[in-house]
């Protein structure tokens, strides 16, 4: 108890003082402020290509591709898709057919609107028509969709936005043959450009003979094993399903991993120097106070109470740098799109990351103070008082 | 600011730190006591410069690693790929033979790409299978012996594997290496096997890291698909200054043909992908930046703080006779010492780190431009955070600093 009445005496007596120490609580506070402030806005980049990549999935979703293949390399022969239409477990339409749809994928290049640096986006061809019941997130919002058989293209609107060319009415040449834009549509939240065309005259521009996936919906989650015990034990297919959350994680595993990884790196060394310069601060603040502290103890307060309130006053320090480096990376980087590797998303910055850079600048204060804290608790008494 | 004045600022700070550095000569015991005073607080500062630059280091490092590599790229060597889209869209084998006649084209050679595994799905590898004709590494950024090479040229299921392959799983001259491939055989099979028989480095940055080379006519007899048909052809010419002339050459060649082409040399793929990363300027910046402003702010008040306590020291030096001029560089010049070697220290480190970092990031490297544009931030940095402390120092008046009294 008597611990406590110290501890808070001293910490209201040291808050008191800050004010005429203002270089020193400055040089804690921006520290804290820019290591936390780059942390949350390096970590936003992963949260955001994840919040991008996952959204929308649904788990009565899957994704059909061929053994041990990723992304493009995936390839379904013709026969085989027919063989997967009629497979156990997938649900039927309204109008009584399988919901399956075989996407053949072709990377190509646009130019960016602002800097006109090249980039790839997907263009799929997908069998059957757009905005039936496997995707209900799809809608239109201008135009009219693709009619099958003609070299007509369908472009989500953050093609519209980011890259040049891609207004109805334009025309695209790809694979030797001009294409025109006749709708746009919005899938979502993504930034993702993507861009719709008839399967059947995709492929046969590009020579394709093979899809190269399939998306399908289940008639409920719990009909993936029977999906996949299916496709296992037919011996004409050499397939295999994944959950759609599965395949699309799959996908952004590597960047995820690279973006984290680049977060932690850049944070930890930030939050090093940030922890160096509140040491040096803190320890001009306990010497500035020698006389003042060799005073208390003299009148009968404990070593531990001492060094306790100098802890605490640095992680108090530290929470105005945690809050203003959080608010600093919401307002300069959240929702800025940004395209690293070719792949567009915003930066989301997250109260779960607001959170994990408030327990970053808590680890720095604790950290920071341990030293300056144990100094304080050693004033020598009497030599103290004697000093000038 | 206007250019002049600019200028005028640049040459006063370029006198104050040749000035500084000349005192700094003369008086160096002085200065080390100086800093030596509280030897704690020199010490966390000299480590806070030494963190910032090491974050320096390899953030600049990236930025201009890419920038060096793309200089570095071979413009000698051009890439004939499908106009439709350079990934997915492969080119008839065909071709070869009209690309063989262009004036200039000194060697061509066929490259089908595909991927694989080896035994777990996770454990990906690229396979590069070419036509092992005489010279064919000359068309290729690969550094391969000699004896390799001939080895290759004997064998139909022979295998090169890259130095960081054969590391990373132990393989040796003479094994024999089950791959899974994404492309099946005739059997309907998609399980291959291949003999090492010797390794090979690439100089390419965009390579890939793990990649193995095999023979293409063995590859090509041997799967069911898209027989006949390569991802690209490699392509030595003879004059790398015509490389252009070159490429538009082919590029006529094929063009309103079934299978147009596009030619482009290595180094303007290397741009073109070095482009792609240009978001990360900003953020780059931005870190740096923030770097920059928490180090000035950190040593600014340090400083102040020091010098306040060194009053009484300060007066004496200038009742023995330094003037306000003298007092004002000293103090700059111990600035410049710590900053320097916290610098120089930092970018070691962030040069000891890199190979590790270049393992996640590709083109990681740090150039001597890097190395040299940190230590002039450095002083800069010194400067601009020691003037307010030097110029508190150098205002001292002695009889108030002897009387007591703390200075303004």
């Amino acid at each position: 108890m008597n611990f406590i009445r110290q501890f808070v005496a001293l910490l209201r007596l040291s808050l008191s003082g800050l004010a005429q120490r203002a270089g020193a609580v400055l040089t804690i506070i921006i520290g804290v402020t820019c290591a936390v402030g780059v942390l949350v806005a390096m970590l936003a980049m992963g949260s955001g290509a994840r919040r991008q990549v996952l959204a929308g999935v649904r788990e009565d979703r899957v994704v059909v591709n061929s053994h041990g293949a990723r992304g493009i390399q995936s390839s379904i022969p013709r026969d085989e898709a027919d063989t997967v239409r009629d497979l156990p477990g997938i649900k039927r339409g309204s109008d009584g057919k399988p919901i399956v749809e075989f996407e053949s994928v072709v990377p190509i290049e646009a130019r960016r609107r602002v800097t006109g640096t090249q980039i790839f986006f997907p263009l799929v061809g997908i069998t059957g028509a757009p905005f039936s019941e496997l995707d209900p997130d799809l809608h239109l919002t201008e135009g009219r969709v693709f009619r099958p058989g003609l070299h007509e293209l369908m472009a989500s609107n953050p093609c519209v936005r980011q890259f040049t060319g891609f207004g109805i009415g334009d025309n695209r040449p790809i694979g030797g043959v001009d294409w025109t834009i006749v709708g746009h549509f919005d899938e979502g939240d993504t930034q993702q450009c993507i861009v719709f065309a008839d399967a059947e005259i995709l492929m046969s521009t590009f020579h394709n003979t093979t899809y190269t996936q399939a998306t399908a919906m289940l008639r409920s989650p719990a009909d993936y094993r029977i999906l996949q015990s299916a496709l296992e034990t037919t011996p004409t297919l050499h397939l295999e399903v994944h959950h759609e959350r599965e395949a699309r994680e799959e996908a952004i595993r590597q960047l995820d991993a690279l973006l984290n990884f680049a977060a932690y790196f850049v944070g930890t060394i930030m939050a090093a120097g940030a922890t160096l310069g509140a040491v040096n601060s803190l320890y001009s603040i306990v010497d500035a106070r020698r006389r003042e502290i060799a005073t208390l103890r003299a009148i009968g307060f404990g070593a531990a109470p001492v060094a306790a309130a100098v802890l605490c006053e640095s992680i108090v320090l530290a929470l105005p740098g945690a809050l203003l480096g959080v608010l600093l990376a919401r307002a300069l980087f959240h929702r800025m799109a940004v395209s690293p590797f070719g792949f567009s998303f915003l930066l989301d910055v997250t109260p779960g990351l607001a959170a994990i850079g408030v327990v970053w600048a808590l680890a720095m204060g604790l950290i920071g103070g341990l030293l300056p804290a144990l100094r304080a608790a050693r004033v020598p008494v009497t030599t103290a008082l004697r000093a000038t | 600011m206007t250019p002049g004045v600019g200028f005028v600022s640049v040459l006063c700070c370029a006198e104050a730190l040749a000035e500084a550095c000349a005192l700094g000569m003369k008086y160096l015991p002085l200065i080390c006591s100086g800093l030596w005073r509280k030897p704690g607080r020199t010490i966390l500062i000299f480590l806070q410069v030494a963190v910032a630059f090491a974050l320096f280091g390899v953030l600049q490092g990236l930025k201009t690693g890419v920038a060096h590599a793309v200089a570095a790229a071979r413009a000698d060597l051009l890439l004939v790929h499908s106009r439709l889209s350079s990934i997915a869209q492969p080119l008839p084998y065909g071709l070869l033979e009209q690309i063989r006649t262009v004036p200039g084209v000194k060697l061509a050679i066929p490259v089908e790409l595909t991927g694989g595994t080896y035994q777990k799905p996770t454990e990906g590898i690229g396979i590069v299978a070419v036509t092992p004709e005489p010279d064919w590494p000359t068309a290729f950024t690969y550094t391969i012996a000699p004896e390799y090479v001939a080895a290759f040229g004997k064998s139909r299921t022979a295998m090169l594997v890259r130095d960081l392959v054969a590391e990373k799983y132990g393989w040796k001259i003479g094994d024999h290496i089950p791959l899974k491939l994404v492309v099946a055989q005739q059997n309907g099979s998609s399980d291959w096997g291949f003999d090492v028989v010797g390794t090979f480095t690439d100089s390419d940055i965009g390579g890939g890291r793990y990649i193995v080379i095999v023979s293409y006519p063995y590859f090509d007899e041997a799967r069911v698909l898209q027989k006949g048909t390569v991802n690209h052809f490699n392509v030595a010419i003879t004059d790398p200054t015509l490389a252009a002339q070159v490429s538009d050459a082919i590029d006529r060649r094929f063009a309103n043909s079934f299978h147009e082409t596009k030619t482009e040399s290595l180094r303007e793929m290397a741009q073109a992908s070095m482009q792609r990363i240009g978001d990360f300027d900003f953020l780059i910046r931005a870190v740096v930046g923030a770097v920059l402003v928490a180090l000035l702010f950190a040593t600014t008040t340090m400083m102040v703080q020091s010098i306040h306590e060194r009053t009484p020291e300060l007066a004496v030096l200038k009742t023995v006779g330094f003037t306000d001029r003298a007092v004002f560089l000293l103090v700059l010049a111990e600035a410049l010492a710590v900053f320097l070697a916290g610098a120089v220290c930092g970018l070691l480190l962030a040069w000891l780190t890199l190979p590790i970092a270049a393992r996640f990031v590709v083109g990681l490297s740090m150039p001597g431009v890097v190395i040299v544009i940190g230590l002039a931030l450095g002083a800069l940095v010194a400067l601009v955070s020691a003037a307010i402390p030097a110029a508190l120092a150098a205002r001292l008046k002695v009889v108030t600093a002897l009387g007591g009294h703390r200075a303004a």
